[in-house]
């Protein structure tokens, strides 16, 4: 045992108090990062020496290592609750954008549009001859085709918001996975290949695993070389330092636009199942549900208004009528030639009116689609049933039937449709188009509101026509199943707002979880000023002795030099 | 609000932020949240606030919204069936008022110029009468049915025809009830009587292409569709019936199923469907799945019917529709084409059905003849009517030499007319013993006595034995061509037959046997024309008989105006009943209204109490959040240093 050995231990404690002092420097200068995690400088005894058989003494201190307090299960799980609280609460987001598009529990909303447009076919049951009524009849349908097209058209506007957002974050994703694959590469080369310390690396690289979580859900595989391996769903994204890449790509399939997301290396799709882009994913196909309602809605609501507006009759007759649908093909079965709207096995009836005598012949005219015997109807053979009328003519022009008086003497008008041929061509019918892209009130009406029919016997003051439209709304319908056209709309709605109230309820889950789990990490890994300023006090006495120790000695060998 | 669980080691200076942070957060959300309640009075601001309550408010929402429909139907129905009842209330008066100058002048004092101004005071209110049958209200005549965009009583042929219709149009004022909103003027002003209905029933027989919705099906309920289940014994089929849109779309679909030998076809009398099997065939018919389908097709056999047994399915009981041809119906037999000869006032019109194929046909055939009647289907779908829509006209319709008339129950004098009904309800009126002698053309005389008999063709019958017995050569019949009793001479003398009246008797001309002999042959006229009586008859009449002094016809007018009052006022009651009904239910609806608006308030609407209290809660715990944490974050031990 010497002095200088002494003094090797005074040494070796200032510097690890000084080592210790500038641990807790970083700390508190880190108190408000939180990213950063708490650091502890690990002091352990040097190794003893033995002095005699048996008798140890101590060598000094050493610093073993600055570690980071920091709970690796936590910080995965941490990262699952980020992606799960951004995935609910974009999805919440967004869900109350679709739900806003509806405007429900308001005198605007479409429900109410189709109150008041089926109230004005009751109204005009009190007088059916009245022009006036016919042409709140014909705004009111215009006002609901319209609201319709426009309820279609914001879902699609939201659709191709959600697109733009999907793209930009896929972006971001793809530059956080670059940071972090080269992250990846200056740890390895800081930590010389061996599991080290690089505190700040590693910091930084958890914050952007944290960020990506946030875009989309990852799995992180730690290597013993201390870089980490992200995983998507059980594609790899980031292996060691290479960035496999993440990018979107749309397609069209079956005309519908299909957006995903996929691996820029391997063109394979990456299962998005959380995190910002697979709530947006998610989102984007419910809202694909909700466009198809839409469209279901709106398309039963023109066939149904159409078979039965189809068999009624208006204040005057046709002099020549054109469908306003067209099909493909006018040589083979109706069933099979394009139309939206699929006619069955029946017959209607054509009345043919001479306006000089008033007398009105009726002819029935059959529709024959049981597929059996290769005799089903076609546009071309309905229309030589037509023609075969006396004083009418009719024929098929680029895919539509036309219709036509042989002389200006002479109007007809249609009845008893049991086979819904009319309404698939649109003959006679109120609404044009198929679905919510295209819904109109059909401009012959528009131009000509006597058209409109409100009489099923064919007289002017009739309106069982008028009514069984005004009933149509709470009619149960054997194409929807039973349900009435005002219970489907009931039905969208309601499955809209009850996801996103239940996406509120889980936002909040969400949020609660990852909140937990950050206080949970803070606890453990945050800065606690007061805590550091002890351990400063502690580190400065320890600096202040060690200074004491060193002054000792030199005191003790001045006074062994001193001895002369 | 969530409580974060806090049972940590340590308290890390960020943690104490975040906690902070989040708690004011969540405070200050929730305030928000009721600041937004308060400000709109809703809770429910958007369907998620809480998607259960949304879904009956908005259910709620459509019922307020349907009974807008209900509730403006139910006014508008007010109005106009208060307008029938000033029109009724008015036209009563008018009939009161005629029947009281009816009864002024049927006396012997009375002087015929004091009838002839009495006349042009009835001619006044005639002319009052057409202006309430074609009263208009908000621009629709209300006695017109559904044809009331033209005045539905116009003046023609001599009388006042009725074009409107009998129509009484209806609206929806609740769910599932509709009341009518206008009053059926061919009864009020008596347009139309039963007494020109056809009397056949002249159903139809099938044909394949007779639709499924023209049925009634056995039950009356129409033919219900759906499948039935088919079998012969050892196999069975279902058979989907739902899209058949005729007759033999059923036959066709059960002959493509194939069980066993089974085919169906018309049944012999073309009325129903048969099914018929081989000779190992025990069919049955069973219904599926609690549908009506084989019962409404009148096939139902839920036991078999025995190896080899047909089933012949009862009558469909089609309806008579436009498109029926002639040829179908009565059952099959079909009616007569020889035609009709129909008279209405002074026109006489001869109509030919031989080209006629179709009831469409023979109904433009008979509406198109210019003779001012109205030939239509029955209500029920069962027959012909022949209608004299014109008051002061007398209609007949007799046979053109065929069948055509009597096989759809329309001729207006037949052998089997009753005798009672004879000349506007006068009957034949005879006197104590023989009524008429007959002479024929050899001389020979016979006496008849036609007391006690009922129909048209006793007194034939009494005519023909009074003839044999007395040996003379007169036989009595029926014209084929034209109504009319016919006497013809078969005795061949140089005499001509002759009819004279005896006691007194007025049934010479009661029987309308006034004319002379032509070739041998006596042909009567027709006694029971078809006047559809009503007001404007009635009046007219009267203004007619005070003009010529009848007071018999005075005395008969005001019989009839009497009749007419009656039923104004019976109408008018029942219109009145009427509008108090729809006036409880304009009244039913509003408290109803008031009771669901009240309960949509429960749903949507904010409790201010609460709210309030929620906000109060909500801002101290905010003032407390703020003031802990502005204390706690203050607090550092480096303060305590020295």
């Amino acid at each position: 045992m010497s002095l200088i050995g002494a003094l090797n231990i005074g040494k070796s404690a200032l510097a690890v108090s000084q080592a210790a002092i500038q641990t807790t420097s970083n700390n508190i200068a880190n108190a408000g990062n939180a990213d950063y995690t708490r650091q502890v400088a690990n002091i352990t005894p040097n190794r003893d020496q033995q002095i005699q058989q048996g008798i140890f003494i101590g060598t000094g201190v050493n610093l073993a290592s600055v570690t980071r307090q920091i709970d690796q299960a936590l910080e995965s799980r941490i990262r699952a609750s980020v992606s799960d609280d951004e995935s609910a609460s974009t999805t919440e987001s967004w869900l109350s954008r679709v739900e806003a598009t509806f405007n429900e529990l308001t005198d605007q909303d479409v429900s109410t549009q189709l109150s008041t447009f089926f109230n004005s076919w009751s109204d005009l049951a009190n007088k059916p001859q009245d022009i006036g009524l016919r042409q709140v009849v014909i705004q009111n349908g215009q006002t609901v085709a319209q609201s319709l097209q426009d309820l279609r058209g914001q879902l699609t506007s939201l659709q191709d918001d959600i697109d733009q957002q999907i793209k930009a974050l896929t972006g971001n994703a793809d530059s956080l996975a670059q940071q972090i694959a080269d992250l990846n590469g200056q740890i390895v080369a800081a930590q010389g290949g061996a599991a080290g310390t690089a505190n700040g690396l590693l910091d930084q690289r958890d914050a952007l695993l944290k960020q990506l979580s946030g875009l989309v859900d990852v799995k992180t595989v730690d290597q013993s070389n201390g870089v980490v391996d992200v995983y998507v769903g059980s594609q790899p994204l980031i292996l060691g330092t290479d960035n496999r890449g993440i990018e979107f790509d749309q397609e069209v399939v079956n005309g519908n636009i299909e957006t995903s997301i996929k691996c820029k290396e391997t063109g394979g799709t990456f299962k998005v199942e959380s995190g910002q882009l697979g709530a947006l994913t998610a989102v984007r196909s419910s809202v694909d549900d909700v466009v198809d309602n839409v469209n279901s809605l709106t398309s039963n609501i023109i066939f149904e208004l159409n078979k039965v507006h189809a068999s009624g009759q208006g204040l005057q007759g046709f002099s020549s009528t054109n469908s306003t649908n067209l099909v493909d093909d006018a040589t083979v079965a109706l069933t099979n030639s394009g139309l939206k709207f699929a006619p069955t096995t029946g017959s209607f009836v054509v009345h043919v009116t001479n306006k000089l005598t008033g007398l009105t012949s009726s002819t029935l005219v059959q529709v024959d689609l049981d597929g059996a015997n290769g005799n089903d109807t076609s546009l071309q053979s309905l229309a030589a049933s037509i023609d075969g009328i006396a004083n009418i003519s009719a024929s098929v022009s680029g895919g539509r039937l036309n219709i036509d008086a042989d002389s200006s003497d002479v109007e007809f008008s249609f009845s008893q449709d049991s086979s819904g041929v009319l309404a698939a061509l649109g003959v006679n019918s109120f609404f044009t188009g198929t679905d919510a892209h295209d819904i109109a009130v059909n401009d012959s009406i528009k131009t000509n509101p006597s058209l409109l029919a409100a009489a099923k016997n064919g007289e002017p003051g009739d309106n069982q026509t008028a009514l069984a439209i005004a009933g149509l709304e709470t009619t149960s319908l054997a194409s929807l199943n039973g349900q009435t056209l005002e219970q489907m709309y009931q039905r969208m709605v309601n499955t809209v707002s009850t996801s996103a109230s239940a996406s509120k309820t889980s936002a909040d889950a969400a949020a609660n979880v990852r909140q937990t789990l950050e206080a949970q990490r803070q606890a453990l890994s945050g800065v606690s000023v007061n805590e550091e300023a002890i351990n400063l006090i502690t580190q400065q006495r320890a600096f202040q002795g060690a200074a004491r120790l060193i002054s000792t000695i030199d005191e003790m060998m001045q006074t062994l030099l001193a001895i002369q | 609000m969530a409580i974060l669980p806090l049972q940590l080691a340590r308290v890390s200076n960020l943690l104490q932020t975040q906690v902070t942070q989040s708690t004011i957060a969540q405070t200050q959300e929730q305030l928000l949240q009721v600041q937004n309640e308060l400000s709109t009075g809703k809770k429910l601001n958007l369907p998620s606030d809480d998607p259960g309550q949304a879904a009956i408010a908005q259910q709620i929402r459509k019922l307020l919204e349907q009974r807008q429909a209900y509730s403006s139907n139910l006014a508008s129905t007010n109005s106009k069936l208060g307008e029938v009842d000033t029109t009724l209330g008015s036209l009563s008066d008018l009939i009161r008022q005629a029947q009281t100058i009816a009864s002024a002048n049927v006396g012997s004092d009375v002087s015929d110029d004091a009838r002839q101004s009495a006349a042009s005071v009835v001619d006044a209110l005639y002319n009052q009468l057409m202006s309430l049958g074609n009263t208009q209200f908000d621009g629709v005549y209300i006695f017109g049915g559904d044809r009331s965009t033209e005045a539905p009583f116009v003046e023609n042929n001599g009388g006042v025809e009725f074009v409107g219709t009998g129509t009484v149009l209806k609206n929806v004022v609740d769910e599932n009830a509709s009341l009518p909103f206008m009053a059926n003027g061919s009864d009020i002003f008596g347009a139309i009587s039963s007494r020109m209905e056809g009397t056949a029933d002249v159903s139809p027989s099938l044909t394949l292409t007779t639709r499924l919705s023209d049925l009634r099906g056995t039950s009356g309920d129409g033919v219900r569709l759906g499948s039935i289940r088919l079998g012969n014994g050892s196999t069975s089929l279902t058979v989907d019936l739902s899209h058949a849109d005729t007759v033999g779309d059923v036959i066709t679909a059960i002959n493509n199923a194939g069980v066993g030998s089974i085919t169906a076809s018309l049944s012999p009398t073309g009325m129903g469907i048969q099914l018929t099997g081989g000779g190992a065939d025990n069919i049955s018919v069973n219904e599926v799945g609690g549908g009506t389908t084989a019962s409404d097709l009148g096939i139902l056999q839920t036991s078999g019917a025995g190896a080899g047994n047909s089933v012949v399915g009862s009558s469909l009981r089609a309806e008579v529709t436009l498109l029926t041809p002639l040829a179908n119906l009565k059952a099959g037999a079909g009616i007569d084409t020889a035609g009709l000869i129909i008279t209405n006032g002074l026109t006489t019109k001869t109509i030919d059905l031989s080209t006629a194929t179709t009831v469409q046909d023979m109904l433009n055939a008979i509406n198109g003849s210019g003779a001012a009647v109205r030939a239509e289907i029955n209500s029920a779908g069962t027959g012909i009517n022949i209608l004299n829509p014109t008051q002061g006209t007398n209609m007949m319709i007799a046979e053109n030499g065929g069948t055509t008339a009597a096989d759809l129950g329309v001729r207006s004098f037949s052998p089997s007319t009753q005798l009672s009904e004879l000349n506007s309800g006068l009957g034949v009126r005879t006197a104590a013993g023989p009524d008429i002698q007959i002479t024929d053309s050899n001389g020979v005389q016979f006496q008849v006595d036609l007391d006690n008999l009922n129909t048209v063709q006793d007194v034939l019958d009494a005519i023909n034995t009074a003839a044999a017995s007395a040996g003379a050569g007169v036989t009595a019949g029926f014209s084929t061509t034209g109504n009319g009793i016919t006497l013809t001479d078969t005795a061949g003398g140089a005499g001509t037959i002759d009819l004279q009246a005896q006691n007194f008797s007025n049934a010479k001309q009661d029987l309308g046997l006034t004319a002379n002999a032509v070739g041998g042959v006596i042909t009567g006229s027709d006694v029971n024309p078809i006047d559809p009586g009503g007001i404007f008859s009635h009046l007219g009449a009267l203004r007619d008989a005070l003009r010529t002094s009848d007071l018999a016809a005075i005395t008969q007018a005001a019989t009839g105006l009497q009749e007419d009052y009656d039923r104004v006022v019976r109408i008018r009651g029942q219109n009145g009943a009427q509008v108090q009904e729809v006036q409880s239910r304009q009244q039913r609806l509003d408290d109803q209204n008031v009771t669901t608006k009240a309960l949509l308030s429960q749903l949507e609407d904010v409790d201010f109490t609460d709210a309030v209290s929620r906000f109060q809660t909500l801002q101290t715990a905010l003032q407390a959040g703020l003031q802990t944490s502005a204390q706690v974050l203050n607090l550092s031990l480096l303060d305590f240093l020295g």
